[in-house]
């Protein structure tokens, strides 16, 4: 591959043989300092969260903002309709009938948290994001399909290309490319 | 609603002469209703008009659903149902130029006016919604009414606005003019000498009955029918025999405490005194303390009759062991009291008879207080002896009266017609004048009147319809309804009334006094004169106001009929010696014709609602059957009726030589070896809800052929399962109570000692499950509940029904009431088998007792309960049916989205769903929209396809009371008895009281009080405000 | 010798499949030219889609009259139709959901299937309530939107918990599915070499890269998700069973009924699951990912679940006897005795009697036996629910209101149509998206989890099932 002076480099990507191989360059990139890498896998790789060092997510607390969101909303709504803009006598039921408005809160406290739970997580992995500088790489492909691949951004300050090469051959990457943007 | 304030009509009698200015307005509205009218006689104008102006119906017309079809088949009736709430059709109306007296559009003007029934008249009051007739309710002040009415009287409205009703003269088919007609008359009637036979509806009025006499004068050739199919001439020629002169027997029920019925129907509506007698009888059965007493009633029948199942005791006999029954208890009696001789020493099969004894007993006790009747339609001789035996008790007088009814005719009109039939088949009459009858379908087989007729030069007839007779004449004249024009006559027991028409004559025509006085007189003269010279002669005085009055009142003088003192005639035992000698009863199988409960004698067939009320026994619609016990049913192999669908095997009978198929029906305490047929079916060509389509299969069987001058009643017959089968529309598919406590009653003396036995711990031996708990949580309103239920704002009015099942006996008027103020559709045979029946209330018939045989019928009339905790509104997810403030299960119809969830959790089934746009279809594709519209309620909205209703305690009544007691009062409460619901106003027993429950001292809430009074279902504590007062019965100690 | 014997859990994907194997054999159904046999199956589903629209289309111009609705009985097919399709519906999002909880790899075979069938049946459960009311044009007023007459919905109604409950569980199954299909989304349009795929793929799946930064929210998301459908799961059939419990008609109100309608729709959806599984993996050749294993467990969980309705049935009967109230007595009796006791003996025929042969280890292992089954299970699940809705209404309180329902052609063309809306929904399913979740397998087979490499080479080794040494009997 060529690099032009044009094009700016994304940063370098490198494939591996298998789950074990990307876990331990994950361990390396992560215990070596890095900060802006990533790893890519067919499939969720069971240990990579710690080999990566991630930090526990977020989606939880906004599932749990949406969540309360739904059951006021549900309880406010009913009460606003028949409690204080029309009331009507249903069989001698009284306005507020709180047994009656159980079904109907638990159900929208479910729908908005599963709203939040969602879009939450697009909304934390950045999604929908159409356009990614790797899927300039042919071989980046195999990510969907049985290849692994780690990458170290150009934006990461510790970002320099021979050692960053370097340090994925030690991994015993089997393939090394540069991806740009 | 605010009682009928009776008002003299001015409207439709205006002399150009005395025009005054609001009569000039009353004659500008006359002019564009008339416009309007003229336009509707079928006139293309017209029809392409309306094609441009309601393009929907003009594609609806040609539309060829067969259901669809069916609808339009149902012409009026169902156009009843009426103003489409959605597309409504525009009518052209003008304004009042000058605002007429009395008349504030919106508000109803109440006229009173008569109705003919059987030639007697009901005293009416007629609601008026500018200037048109909407709804009939009785007059207070009419002893024949008391302000009740008979399914007959509520179904009238309907007859007036039926488009099948003849609208033009007919000269040998063709289209003519009355004018046509009165130009035919002065000439061909010039020749008095001709041979003319008249053939006339019994009539009481004093107007025809001059007319009648003239015309026997002027034409010295003629003779004079009173042809009535069931007529009660059997009766008066029975009081001949008895006291020797011909006299109508009138009974008293008030003072009756003890009633026996052979075989005499006097409650239904199918008696012609029935409102009167069944007020009578039900008023002696008010217990409102163990303090009160009740009459005693036996009935002795062979079908289950509507007073068989008021009875206390009923005993099934075949129609003809009657005679020998009644001679039986006569000689019985004769042992017992002076003035029976003529029976002593005489005995027959029932003189040993466990009833004879006792029956005999009670009457000697009861002398002087015992009412005794046979059918109307039993032999002459029958009825003497009976008259003897009520003579012989010293009943005349007390319990029953013998009125001398001037115009009656002195012949036996049975015969009388037999011969004159005789005459005219042997060519011997030129001139047949019918007025009102309809022969050629109701006359006995054996006369073959039409070939009779086919004999007779000259046929003239006077009829509503063009019917099987009109269809035969050289001139058929279109008859007004009694609410189109003027008329008099007397009621059953002798009261003088005027009958007020209420509107102008929608289809011109005749009144039967203007016809006859065209025959007579050869020149129109209006009824209105008529009428008016006849009380010109009654009122020699003062003239002005007492026709003013008897206008407004409805009812004149009340005892034109004077009680005859009758004493027993000399050869009145002789006649009897010779009865006795030669009593036959029927050996093997009988067939006996009655007049049907809905459709009398055919008169009625062509108006829906009656079609479509539910026999008050079989609570069949649409059909008469064969009905028979469930022995004889097991004879001849007749299966019972499998769940839901009403599939019964027909049955072929023949007398003497005549058969006649028609389907089976299986009535439980009918009388064996007997079989029971209703007259009035099976019409053809009469009006598309009377013609029976075979394609349908509805409008049953005509019975008339099986029925000989010699066979007027019974007839022995044989009879064989076909094998085929036929479909009928029976509402209750379920007869049994399933040992359910809904339906509660006791007999006096039990209710004596327990008053409460109608509460539901008496009834289930335990206290209602939650109550108790909720006493100790100091609420008394029904049992604990989990909710802080709503209570209801104390200066409303709260609204509730006791309906009294001791009065109830289940004659049906209440729902033909409900249907015409309520705007009720008639939906067709198809839809009601498919149990989509519309009625808001509905009378619930069932049958209990160990006896299989011979059960006990109980009505049980069941509109909406109004719960206060109603399961209905919980349910509805659009909060369409709802509470009011007044205490009212509100239904919401344009909210409503149609789940049916709401009937779904009714636990008494009583609301009704629009599966089918019924009213649009019906006003659509009805021919005359506008003429059907006119019978609409226009307080009441029409309910469009898709929604839910039912009863709604007619709210329309209700609101408008609480607006005129606001205006009065300054509060929304009215007086006790200002507001009455339909079914309340028209029921004849008084079984039904409306109210406001939170006045102590309104009679409802006195009723409420009554330890008699249950809540259907209690246990499910919706808290109904409908509730029921249990049946007491008053057996006899000897019989039980 | 030992009673116990350690038993280790069969492979969950047969065959020597490596990744890039499973890969092709899910996604190359999707990328094929479409074949013949699909095209004559959908042209089938749509002529039975045509009935539905045009029994539909009847329906709205003549109105509810046509179905053979009377007075007493004003529910009949459509909300039993309503009932079973929703029913059925349980079974995609209880795989999906609980068995995820539960850490039960093998749904990773079924669960893609499953949730597509939840998703098209909920759909067809959901036309029923839309069109049995007498004025559909109004239907929307169902929801809570300002309207001219000032009027709100009545939250006392079940039937309104319904239509929250409905859409709920339809929107919510259809965020579960969609993100479990996004990942493999991906994977076709990387494999895919048409423009138009590359584009339709590239736009449904978001830009996933397989980053395992987003792998690590996704996993969060599902696992949520999952702790969100299983109650909802549970909830909507209850508050469907609310519709009948929460009235006061004998037969219908029962407190038992939301445990049992639960069995009942679980009971009901494993057994659609089967049927379509059954074919879907011949035709597809799927049987090394759908095995004959998964059908084991899928009968073990029919039979679980069967038994538990039949015990439902029988506890109805006592109960009614026990409570002492005559109504209730008399319903469960008409039912067994009554007019329509063929109805009740077809379903405890069909639900009592049949999961019970499944006791047979060789029965349920049988395709053909299973298949059967399947198919007379949801005939007996269709029964329950007429007998419950047709007969309490038939014959409730008032025996003079008592009257016989019979349906008419257009209930049962109705019904049949919602077939083709399902087939339709079903087979577009099959020909567009993959059908098991790829990611998802991949990740349950050995390959997949590093240990099973070596340390210094970094080889792959199949792991060794330790079978643990027997423990000697303690007397």
């Amino acid at each position: 591959m060529s690099t032009t002076k044009d094009q700016k480099l994304h940063g370098i990507l490198a494939e591996f043989r298998n789950p074990k191989e990307l876990t331990d360059v994950a361990n390396k990139m992560s215990s070596s300092g890095y900060s802006k890498f990533d790893t890519f896998s067919p499939f969720p790789i069971h240990g990579m969260d710690k080999a990566m060092n991630l930090k526990k997510s977020k989606l939880g607390w906004i599932v749990l903002v949406h969540g309360i969101l739904g059951f006021t909303l549900a309880i406010a709504m009913m009460y606003y309709m028949s409690v204080i803009d029309y009331q009507i006598n249903i069989s001698g039921k009284p306005f507020f009938n709180a047994p009656a408005w159980v079904p109907i809160t638990f159900e929208l406290t479910v729908l908005l948290s599963a709203f939040g739970a969602v879009f939450g997580m697009f909304f934390l992995n950045g999604l929908p994001k159409l356009h990614n500088p790797l899927f300039n790489s042919e071989r980046f492909k195999k990510a969907t399909d049985d290849g692994f691949f780690a990458c170290i951004e150009a934006e990461d300050d510790m970002f320099e290309a021979g050692k960053v090469k370097e340090l994925f051959q030690e991994a015993g990457a089997t393939h090394i490319e540069e991806v740009y943007e | 609603m605010l009682r009928p304030t009776a008002r003299v009509a001015i409207i439709n009698n205006v002399k150009d002469s005395e025009i005054t200015d609001q009569q000039m307005s009353e004659e500008v509205k006359q002019t564009t209703y008339w416009k309007s009218l003229k336009e509707l006689a079928d006139n293309k104008e017209y029809q392409k008009f309306a094609e441009r102006e309601f393009p929907e119906n003009a594609t609806e017309l040609t539309d060829g659903v067969s259901r669809r079809g069916f609808l339009r088949v149902m012409g009026a009736s169902v156009a009843l149902a009426g103003l489409a709430a959605c597309r409504r059709p525009v009518q052209k109306i003008l304004p009042y130029s000058k605002q007429p007296e009395d008349v504030v559009p919106g508000v109803p003007l109440y006229y009173a006016t008569a109705m003919p029934v059987h030639g007697n008249l009901v005293g009416l009051i007629a609601e008026n919604h500018e200037g048109r007739p909407t709804k009939l309710e009785g007059n207070d002040l009419h002893p024949a009414s008391k302000g009740a009415t008979s399914i007959f009287n509520q179904a009238a409205i309907l007859g007036l606005y039926d488009p099948d009703r003849s609208r033009y003269p007919l000269n040998k088919g063709n289209k003519a003019t009355k004018e046509d007609f009165t130009e035919f008359a002065a000439t061909h009637f010039a020749n008095t000498g001709q041979r003319i036979a008249f053939i006339s509806d019994p009539n009481s009025s004093p107007t025809y009955n001059n007319l009648k006499e003239q015309a026997k004068s002027k034409f010295n050739n003629s003779t004079w029918v009173t042809y009535e199919p069931f007529g009660e001439d059997n009766v008066i020629e029975g009081n001949r025999i008895a006291f020797g002169s011909r006299l109508r027997t009138h009974y008293n029920y008030t003072n009756a405490d003890v009633i026996i019925s052979l075989n005499d129907d006097f409650m239904a509506s199918t008696h012609p005194n029935s409102v009167e007698y069944a007020k009578q009888v039900s008023s002696r059965r008010k217990v409102t303390d163990t303090n009160g007493e009740m009459n005693r009633i036996y009935a002795i029948e062979d079908s289950f009759s509507l007073t068989g199942s008021y009875a206390d005791h009923r005993l099934k006999l075949k129609a003809s062991e009657i005679e020998a029954f009644t001679y039986a208890l006569a000689a019985a009696l004769s042992s017992r009291i002076n003035g029976l001789n003529a029976f002593s020493g005489y005995s027959n099969q029932f003189s040993d008879h466990k009833w004879i004894t006792v029956l005999a007993d009670e009457l000697a006790a009861n002398a002087g207080s015992s009412a005794l009747s046979v059918g109307s339609q039993y032999k002459p001789e029958i009825q003497a002896a009976v008259a003897a035996i009520n003579q012989a008790l010293g009943n005349t007088g007390n319990t029953v009266n013998y009125l001398d009814v001037p115009h009656l005719d002195d012949q036996n009109n049975n015969q009388a017609f037999a011969d004159v039939v005789a005459e005219m088949k042997a060519g011997n009459v030129d001139t047949v004048v019918m007025v009102g009858v309809n022969p050629v379908y109701t006359a006995p087989a054996d006369l073959e009147f039409e070939n009779a007729l086919s004999n007779v030069e000259t046929v003239v007839n006077l009829s509503d319809y063009v019917n099987e007779t009109a269809k035969k004449t050289t001139w058929h004249v279109n008859h007004t309804h009694f609410l189109e024009a003027w008329g008099d006559g007397y009621s059953y027991g002798g009261a003088l009334s005027v009958i007020q028409p209420q509107i102008q004559p929608l289809h011109d025509g005749l009144s039967e006094i203007e016809f006859l006085n065209v025959i007579v007189n050869g020149e129109m003269t209006s009824g209105y004169d008529l009428v008016q010279n006849t009380f010109r002669g009654f009122f020699s005085s003062g003239f002005n106001d007492r026709w003013t009055n008897i206008l407004h009142d409805g009812v004149g003088t009340t005892d034109n009929f004077n009680a005859v003192n009758v004493r027993l005639s000399s050869d009145f035992a002789s006649a009897m010696n010779q009865a006795t000698s030669n009593v036959s009863a029927t050996s093997g199988m009988e067939v006996v014709i009655r007049p049907d409960a809905t459709l009398y004698d055919g008169r009625y067939a062509n108006l829906g609602w009656l079609q479509e009320l539910p026999d008050p026994m079989t609570k069949i619609t649409w059909d008469n059957v064969a009905l028979m016990s469930p022995a004889t049913a097991e004879k001849l192999g007749i299966r019972e009726q499998a769940a839901g669908k009403d599939i019964t095997d027909v049955v072929e009978i023949t007398v003497n030589g005549k058969s006649i198929k028609i389907a089976g029906w299986i009535q439980p305490g009918h009388a064996d070896d007997s079989i029971t047929l209703t007259t009035g079916y099976g019409r053809d060509g009469v009006g598309r809800v009377a013609n029976s389509y075979m394609d349908y299969t509805a409008g049953g069987v005509n019975v008339y052929p099986l029925r000989g001058t010699q066979n007027m009643f019974f007839a022995s017959a044989d009879v064989s399962n076909t094998g085929d089968t036929y479909e009928i529309a029976c509402v209750q598919d379920h007869h049994s109570l399933e040992g359910r406590v809904l339906y509660r009653q006791a007999t006096l003396s039990e209710y004596k000692e327990n008053p409460d036995f109608a509460s539901f711990e008496s009834v289930h031996t335990y206290p209602l499950p939650g109550l108790g708990e909720a006493i100790e949580n100091g609420d008394d309103d029904g049992p604990i509940s989990l909710f802080e239920e709503q209570t209801f704002p104390d200066y409303e009015p709260q609204w509730g029904m006791a309906i009294d099942l001791n009065s109830c006996f289940g004659c049906g008027v209440c729902v033909i009431a409900c249907q015409s103020e309520n705007n009720i559709p008639v939906i067709g045979k198809k839809e009601v088998k498919k149990g989509r029946e519309m009625h808001w209330i509905r009378n619930d018939r069932y049958y209990v007792g160990d006896d299989a045989d011979s059960p006990q019928a109980v009505h049980q009339p069941v509109p909406c309960m109004h719960c206060e905790l109603a399961p209905c509104e919980q349910v509805c997810p659009v909060a369409a049916t709802t509470h009011s403030d007044d205490g009212m299960n509100q239904m919401t119809y344009n909210r409503c989205i149609g789940t049916r969830y709401c009937a779904n959790n009714c636990p008494y089934k009583v609301r009704r769903f629009n599966f089918f746009n019924y009213p649009k279809e019906y006003l659509t594709t009805g021919d005359d929209p506008d003429i059907i519209q006119m019978a609409m309620n226009p307080e009441v909205t029409v309910r469009f396809r898709g929604v839910m209703e039912k009863c709604t305690y007619c709210v329309q009544r209700v609101n408008r009371a609480k607006i005129e007691a606001k205006i009065e009062t300054g509060s929304p409460k009215p007086a006790d008895g200002t507001v009455k619901t339909a079914c309340q106003q028209a029921c004849p027993a008084d079984a039904i009281y409306f109210g406001d429950i939170s006045d102590n001292d309104a009679e409802v809430a006195r009723m409420k009080r009554n330890p008699r009074n249950y809540q259907m279902l209690e246990e499910l504590n919706t808290r109904p405000r409908t509730s029921y007062m249990a049946k007491l019965t008053n057996p006899n100690p000897a019989l039980a | 010798m030992s009673k116990y014997q350690y038993v280790p859990e069969p492979a969950l994907v047969k065959g020597d499949h490596d990744f890039s194997s499973l890969t092709r054999l899910v996604t190359d159904i999707n990328l094929r030219p479409t074949p013949k046999l699909w095209y004559l199956a959908m042209l089938g589903a749509n002529a039975l889609l045509m009935v539905m629209v045009v029994a539909i289309g009847y329906l709205i111009w003549e109105g509810i009259g046509i179905w053979g609705l009377n007075n007493p009985v004003g529910w009949g097919w459509a909300i039993v139709n309503f009932v079973w399709w929703v029913g059925i519906g349980h079974a995609g999002t209880l795989i999906s959901a609980i068995l995820f909880l539960f850490r039960q790899d093998w749904r990773t075979a079924i669960n893609r299937f499953a949730e597509a069938m939840t998703i098209f049946a909920v759909m067809c459960a959901g036309v029923f309530p839309a069109i049995h009311v007498g004025r559909i044009w109004v239907i929307y007023w169902v929801f809570p939107i300002p309207n001219q007459m000032q009027m709100w919905p009545n939250f006392n109604s079940p039937l309104l918990w319904d239509v929250f409950a409905v859409s709920t569980y339809f929107t919510v199954s259809f965020l579960f599915w969609y993100v479990g299909l996004v990942p493999d989304l991906a994977t076709i349009r990387d494999r895919a070499t048409d423009k138009i795929r590359k584009v339709t793929y590239g736009i449904f799946s978001l830009g996933w890269t397989g980053s395992n930064r987003h792998w690590w929210n996704y996993e969060k998301a599902y696992m949520i998700l999952a702790g969100l459908a299983t109650p909802l799961v549970l909830s909507v059939h209850t508050i469907v069973s609310f519709d009948f419990a929460v009235s006061l008609i004998p037969g219908w109100h029962t407190t038992i009924f939301p445990p049992y309608f639960v069995a009942g729709a679980i009971f009901s959806g494993f057994a659609m699951v089967l049927t379509l599984m059954i074919v879907a993996r011949k035709i597809y050749g799927m049987e090394d990912i759908m095995t004959n294993d998964h059908m084991e467990k899928m009968n073990i969980v029919i039979l679980v679940t069967g038994s538990m309705v039949g015990f439902a049935y029988i506890m109805e009967f006592f109960i009614a006897w026990y409570s002492g109230v005559e109504y209730e007595k008399a319903i469960f009796l008409l039912r067994a005795t009554g007019p329509y006791a063929w109805a009740y003996w077809t379903m405890m025929t069909c639900n009592v009697l049949s999961p019970q042969f499944f006791w047979f280890k060789k029965l349920r292992r049988s395709v053909g036996f299973t298949f059967f089954i399947s198919i007379v299970v949801n005939i007996g699940m269709w029964f329950e629910r007429f007998v419950i809705t047709v007969t309490s209404l038939s014959t409730d309180y008032l025996p003079s209101s008592w009257d016989y329902f019979s349906p008419t052609i257009w209930d049962v063309l109705t019904y049949v149509g919602t077939f083709g809306l399902f087939f339709t929904m079903f087979l577009l399913f099959l020909r567009f998206l993959p059908m098991v979740a790829l990611a998802e397998i991949k990740a349950v087979i050995p390959q997949a989890d590093p240990h099973n490499y070596d340390e210094e080479t970094n080889e792959y080794v199949a792991p060794i099932v330790e079978v643990p040494e027997p423990q000697s009997e303690k007397v």
